[in-house]
């Protein structure tokens, strides 16, 4: 939609491809974009979940949004939330992500059976999903890993985001890693799956979409900072490095509450014996006395590894609450690391 | 950064050439770095290489690596920086075995070892970072301020030449075809730009030297073709989808394809040529595989539309790539010298996923409407009707004959080509060579004398065939190329033409019109002594051209 009214924005990708947008008054340049067909990462839609931040330099408002997820400092600094930026005159947005990372059209829709859900802690599950066929897609699955889906139980039309633990295959699977909520939505409905399984239950699943993805910017060693089910992008990150034999030295480091709350999942010990540029850290921030591990935040060990490193910098990946992630940040400017590249967790 | 070395480089500046990241193609500012870096630490083998050879103490296999990793750096070949970093730490171990073997050779020969400064002492780094800042001023502008344009130009023009040579000496290298000349050759040639050669004659002698380098090289390539898959032979080839599984082979390599059509024979997956790789179908080894259905899409510029509507796996074999669109990239792959960031690189051989995705991708539902082109005119097919073209060309029926070869590309000046064709007189014959055929290969332009007007010889890798073809005409009439009623009519885009170019030059072949625009490194100067030496024309009006070629 264009009028006279309307605001020019320009949007340019990392890898400097400028897309040119339209905004009329009053709208959102994420839903202003999805009208131009061109679907931006994000999530929640609504300023609490931080998926969809930029930079921007022109004329705009900035709707309602967790601080949380934009917090008043970074606000101040010209960082915004794209689903509740509205341009009131000519805009400049500089993004984080590729061009790549903007569908074309709008995000897929499939439909599958659930074949297994695994409860691998205390308050987590691992979902895995069967999709069917499709006619445009055909058989198998494929996504950047780092992405998320929206979930959908059939017939109900609330949808809850979860990032897929997997990797782009041609089988048609898609597995999740899901914490569960006391009274939540859609972990309420996994823990019936749990209790009456198996049932053959079908999901609709909407997306892939996001931002949070591997950066090509050389053989530089990769850190991934996973706070809690910030684990699942970071593990496909790891996978799909394991599936190509990605060269570069990667370290894991992997914070939870309890050791209740440290998964036990064979993917991850599978990678630990198979990928021999692997390294893994795990953290427990309040221990038990059947903890003998390292004791504290996932940032307590990426400060010992930054203050130990020397030769080319690392790329830091986080996943994990917003405190975490704006911690890491600071530590990588401080390091004088390349900026990180993030995703919030947050509820939604 | 700083990158002129394809067709596509910005011109928008003062000074051509791509300084800002990412360049026209899409290469960014680290990966130009390490590319600037690699051909450094390159030119350092060369310096040993050369030596060790001297001595009786060659060393093939660095070589061979050496051709490989100039292919790398070609245009639109490979975009990783991370591919990158592990080429130069190979390059630096090749560099210090081949200098190991040249210290003891000279020892055993009685010879202090020269202590060798430049690119043979260069030191690159341990890291990314290390590696980035230690390519500084190592481009191809390195000495800029002492030597002048021209002789930056005039070392672009060996350089990149240079590349050319490399890119199509693996092809055939691959194939089991080389030369202690052509080892020797590219050693030399790296050797000679390690030395920072400033005068212009001298670096114009070994351009043209490198020409006649190339012409080796290229026909090593087409014995490996050949001898490995046939001699081409006139062949209608489908260009419209059959029902079925699909896999796109791109690129130019022959050996991956005929690997493809091997693994996948009995699997029920048709296979398609695109691009360059369109000349497959006339060879009988490759032809014979029933599952090789046809030609798909046009030529690597309109890749991005053609692989979004491609409802299989795709596999880049050579250059060509440009940035996949995300409709397309999870089921694209590379090998051999190409990369794309976020795209799954595959052994030569190891074809699984990329057969995976095909049976798991839709296919085509259904057989398109059939339509068709007639390629395979190599110099067998032609020669092998050669008294009959004599006969034409001596009666008149023949006046004259269009040879369109190069590249294809975006440019809206490479309509040049098209109009040309179209507007040459029914008593002319157009020959096509590299993927310029894409700009009149859909033309029906009939026949002449019993012959077809419109005779594709094949890829850019097929440049020896046109060579022989004009060579052998040329001793038919008893007369020079250059008095053949002959038109060189040449479309570049990157280093392989550039090569091509040389190799042309080298055997004394004048009045080449070169389009669409002349290469940015080629300064005024330079330009001079080409126009000079070989009456090199700009490309200008299609039917003012004709008109001057028709005399």
């Amino acid at each position: 939609m264009t009028g006279s009214d309307a605001s020019p924005v320009r949007l340019t990708t990392s890898d400097q491809v400028t897309l040119t947008i339209d905004v009329p008054p009053g709208t959102s340049v994420v839903d202003a974009a999805a009208a131009a067909g061109y679907v931006l990462p994000g999530q929640c839609r609504k300023g609490t979940c931080g998926s969809c931040h930029a930079t921007a330099a022109g004329q705009y408002t900035l709707g309602p949004h967790s601080p949380a997820a934009l917090p008043e400092a970074a606000a101040a600094a010209g960082q915004v939330l794209l689903c509740c930026t509205y341009p009131t005159g000519p805009l400049d947005i500089t993004a984080p992500y590729t061009r790549s990372r903007v569908l074309d059209g709008g995000p897929g829709r499939r439909e599958g059976v659930v074949t297994d859900v695994v409860q691998v802690a205390a308050a987590m599950v691992w979902v895995r999903i069967a999709l069917d066929p499709d006619d445009a897609c055909g058989a198998g699955y494929q996504f950047d890993p780092g992405q998320f889906v929206e979930v959908e139980v059939p017939g109900d039309e609330r949808r809850r985001a979860y990032s897929l633990v997997n990797t782009g295959n041609w089988e048609g699977v898609a597995e999740l890693l899901v914490k569960l909520h006391p009274g939540g939505y859609f972990s309420g409905y996994l823990v019936d799956l749990l209790d009456r399984w198996p049932t053959g239950a079908r999901l609709v699943l909407h997306g892939p979409t996001g931002a949070f993805g591997l950066r090509e910017s050389g053989r530089r060693p990769r850190w991934f900072v996973a706070g809690g089910t910030g684990l699942a992008p970071v593990l496909s990150l790891v996978r799909r490095m394991a599936e190509w034999g990605e060269p570069h030295p990667v370290r894991l480091f992997l914070g939870v509450p309890s050791p209740a709350d440290l998964p036990r999942l064979p993917v991850l010990a599978e990678l630990v014996t198979t990928m021999p540029t692997l390294t893994v850290t795990t953290c427990v921030e309040h221990p038990d006395p059947t903890w003998a591990g390292l004791v504290g935040t996932p940032l307590t060990s990426l400060q010992a590894a930054a203050a130990e490193h020397t030769g080319t910098a690392p790329d830091i990946y986080v996943c994990g609450p917003p405190g975490l992630v704006d911690a890491v940040a600071r530590l990588a400017a401080d390091a004088g690391f390349p900026p990180v590249v993030a995703e919030r967790v947050l509820p939604t | 950064m700083f990158c002129y070395q394809c067709e596509q480089t910005d011109r928008a500046g003062a000074t051509p050439g791509c300084a800002l990241s990412p360049g026209t193609c899409g290469k960014d500012e680290t990966t130009a770095a390490l590319q600037d870096l690699l051909i450094d630490v390159l030119k350092g083998v060369g310096q040993y290489a050369t030596r060790a050879r001297a001595l009786g103490a060659g060393d093939d296999d660095a070589t061979r690596f050496v051709m490989f990793a100039m292919f790398t750096t070609l245009t639109n070949v490979n975009f990783t920086a991370t591919r990158f970093v592990e080429l130069v730490e190979q390059a630096v171990a090749v560099r210090d075995r081949v200098r190991a073997a040249y210290e003891q050779a000279a020892r055993s020969a009685g010879q202090e070892p020269e202590q060798l400064t430049g690119p043979a002492a260069f030191v690159p780094g341990a890291g990314t970072d290390e590696m980035v800042a230690a390519a500084t001023d190592r481009g191809i502008l390195l000495g800029l301020p002492l030597v002048g344009p021209d002789v930056i130009g005039a070392r672009a023009l060996n350089l990149y030449g240079l590349k050319g040579v490399c890119a199509y000496a693996h092809h055939a290298e691959v194939l089991g075809h080389t030369s202690d000349e052509v080892f020797a050759g590219v050693e030399k040639a790296l050797d000679y730009l390690a030395g920072e050669p400033t005068d212009l004659d001298d670096l114009l002698a070994h351009a043209l030297g490198l020409g006649q380098l190339n012409l080796q090289v290229l026909g090593l390539l087409d014995a490996a073709h050949t001898q490995t898959y046939g001699h081409p032979v006139p062949t209608s080839v489908r260009t419209t989808p059959k029902a079925g599984k699909a896999i796109c082979v791109s690129g130019h390599d022959l050996r991956d394809l005929a690997s493809l059509l091997e693994a996948t024979a009995g699997t029920g997956i048709n296979v398609y040529t695109h691009g360059e790789v369109l000349p497959a179908h006339s060879y009988p080894e490759l032809a014979k595989h029933p599952h090789l259905v046809g030609n798909y899409g046009g030529a690597w510029q309109d890749q991005q539309t053609d692989f979004a509507a491609f409802p299989g796996a795709i596999i880049m074999t050579s250059n060509c790539i440009i940035e996949p669109q995300t409709s397309y990239r999870q089921r694209i792959f590379t090998t051999g010298p190409v990369g794309w960031p976020g795209l799954r690189h595959l052994e030569h051989g190891a074809w699984g996923p990329a057969i995976a995705a095909a049976q798991a991708l839709p296919g085509f539902a259904e057989d398109a409407p059939e339509a068709s082109i007639t390629i395979g005119f190599g110099r067998n097919a032609v020669l092998g009707v050669a008294e009959d073209v004599v006969a034409a060309v001596s009666s008149g029926a023949i006046r004259h004959f269009f040879l369109i070869g190069g590249c294809d590309g975006a440019a809206p000046g490479r309509n040049y080509y098209t109009e040309l064709a179209e507007s040459a007189p029914a008593d002319t014959a157009v020959l096509t060579l590299g993927c310029a055929k894409y700009r009149v290969n859909g033309l029906d332009l009939g026949t002449v004398a019993g012959l077809p007007r419109l005779l594709d010889i094949g890829q850019c890798n097929d440049t020896f065939s046109a060579v022989q073809i004009a060579l052998a005409l040329a001793d038919a009439f008893s007369c020079e190329v250059n008095e053949l009623p002959l038109s060189l009519v040449l479309s570049w885009f990157e280093q392989k033409a550039a090569a091509v170019l040389l190799t042309l030059l080298s055997l004394g072949i004048t009045g080449i019109r070169l389009g669409p625009t002349l290469p940015a490194f080629c300064t005024p100067a330079l330009v001079d002594v080409l126009v000079e030496k070989f009456g090199i024309a700009p490309v200008g009006d299609p039917q003012a051209d004709l008109a001057a070629a028709l005399g």
